[in-house]
């Protein structure tokens, strides 16, 4: 998609709103681009993601949407990808940061619950925090606790904290590893479809942990399903072909978008 | 390759273009029959009125399988939306012609009552309203709905105005208290049928704006209490 000049200023516009309407800025993006090899997946985003509030990413298949994501905790490095621009965290550039630090505060959630097999749930729970040597086990068993209360399992795994995390409902595994990645203690939670494999139900507490875990972090959510987007988050991005098309309020972006290339991707007429 | 989502969202549209399209010809042919004595539409509009019912149905069940089947959001929830709301105002549209033609069927006898009120000035800014507001749905016409506001007061006007005529014309003349009073829930008929023109154009504003006018001057300075 060739976005014009004018359309460009409009989403930096709608951009600025946000930024403005938000008390304070965990993340700030500024002319963000993603290479792999010398293909360019993400180009020149920028964008702010408001301190404590739920902002999805939308957008076919292909768009940059994991990318991005993946961009803000340096996951990209992995699979050899490159970035241009900034990313700010609290106002300090994540490309400076040491990446098992960064990672530490900005946590992630992936599309597939990818607990530790061998490990038991409440090893899996502090596992991260294990490997950071901390062993404390009267503190760790706080943790497991209060990071299963804060992933809405406890009740039901709190008389089986021995058993295999491997041996739970795909559900209850995909909680498991968000109260993974909480008991480290994250500012950001990154999550990349995080109830795609799950059944409504599963689906239906995934979202409902989305709403508590708000009060106590910023989350980024990436999803392919337009109804959770409108329901979990506060603010919507839509990204075509490495390109931010249109970042507002989700109840705005799903009645009246300002774009109809938004509006035709929502409603199911391409993508 | 058409989506079921299409196909099922096109058969919304025409069917609510058929109903309109009926009801349009039911509120033209009770005015018709009101205006002259030789129509005798009044079975015409009745039986029209079962196929307005059946398109109401008809237009419940496809929204619902909509909404159910593929959660639409932005336009095409907002046209689903604005679906169910015109339905029911077409709906008692229909319903208001079919009243209209049984009290003009009652006051046969008396008919050059009518020419001595404002009933036909009444009768024919109705007309255009709902023929405006059918139309304006149809083209998504913004300017045509807005236009309809206008006459609406002035339907309110020639109501009391008709009414105060009737009531004159009782006391001048006892012997007419029965067609009067007929004539007066005829008048009434008519206003309500002004209202549903207008809540159609509010309806539409909603469509294409995605703004709520509806109560918009009543509710000005009023607040829900917690």
């Amino acid at each position: 998609m060739d976005m014009k000049i004018h359309e460009q200023s409009e989403v930096a516009a709608a951009v600025e709103e946000i930024k403005v309407h938000s008390r304070e800025n965990k993340i700030s993006v500024k002319d963000l681009c993603a290479y792999f090899g010398k293909t360019k997946v993400l180009k020149n985003i920028t964008m702010d993601i408001p301190s404590k509030k739920v902002v999805a990413i939308i957008g076919p298949s292909g768009c940059g949407k994991s990318t991005f994501l993946r961009s803000i905790n340096r996951m990209h490095e992995v699979v050899g990808g490159t970035i241009t621009g900034s990313i700010l965290l609290d106002g300090e550039d994540v490309m400076k940061l040491d990446p098992v630090y960064l990672r530490r505060k900005i946590g992630m959630v992936f599309q597939k619950p990818n607990p530790f097999p061998t490990m038991s749930i409440a090893n899996n729970v502090v596992a991260g925090l294990k490997m950071n040597g901390f062993r404390n086990k009267k503190a760790l068993k706080g943790i497991v606790e209060k990071a299963l209360k804060q992933a809405a399992l406890w009740d039901e795994v709190k008389d089986n904290l021995n058993d295999s995390g491997a041996n739970i409902s795909g559900g209850q595994q995909q909680r498991l590893c968000i109260a993974r990645t909480i008991a480290v203690n994250p500012e950001v939670i990154l999550m990349d479809e995080p109830a795609s494999a799950l059944d409504p139900i599963s689906t239906a507490k995934v979202e409902e942990l989305i709403f508590e875990l708000k009060k106590d972090f910023t989350i980024i959510i990436v999803t392919h399903n337009m109804q959770q987007a409108a329901r979990v988050s506060d603010y919507t991005a839509f990204f075509y072909m490495g390109e931010l098309v249109e970042y507002s309020d989700t109840k705005k972006m799903f009645t009246a978008p300002d774009k109809k290339q938004t509006e035709d991707y929502i409603t199911g007429r391409f993508g | 390759m058409e989506r079921h989502f299409e196909k099922e969202f096109e058969e919304l549209k025409t069917t609510i273009n058929k109903m309109a399209s009926i009801v349009d010809e039911q509120v033209e042919s009770s005015f018709r029959d009101m205006e002259d004595a030789e129509a005798r539409l009044y079975k015409s509009v009745k039986q029209r009125d079962r196929e307005v019912d059946a398109y109401d149905n008809l237009i419940m069940a496809q929204c619902e399988n909509l909404l159910a089947l593929y959660q639409p959001v932005a336009s095409d929830l907002r046209f689903i939306l604005t679906a169910i709301k015109i339905d029911s105002q077409l709906e008692r549209c229909g319903d208001i012609a079919v009243n209209i033609v049984q009290r003009v069927k009652k006051t046969d006898n008396f008919r050059e009552l009518i020419a001595q009120t404002d009933l036909p000035e009444m009768a024919k800014i109705t007309r255009s309203m709902v023929k405006d507001a059918i139309t304006a749905f149809i083209n998504r016409d913004l300017e045509l709905a807005k236009s309809i506001w206008v006459n609406d007061d002035i339907v309110d006007e020639l109501n009391k105005k008709i009414f105060n005529q009737l009531v004159e014309k009782i006391k001048a003349n006892p012997e007419f208290a029965e067609a009067c009073a007929h004539l007066i829930v005829l008048t009434r008929q008519i206003e309500r049928l002004a209202d549903h023109a207008t809540n159609i154009s509010e309806d539409i504003i909603f469509l294409i704006e995605n703004e709520i006018v509806t109560h918009k001057k009543k509710l000005q300075d009023f607040q829900l209490p917690e």
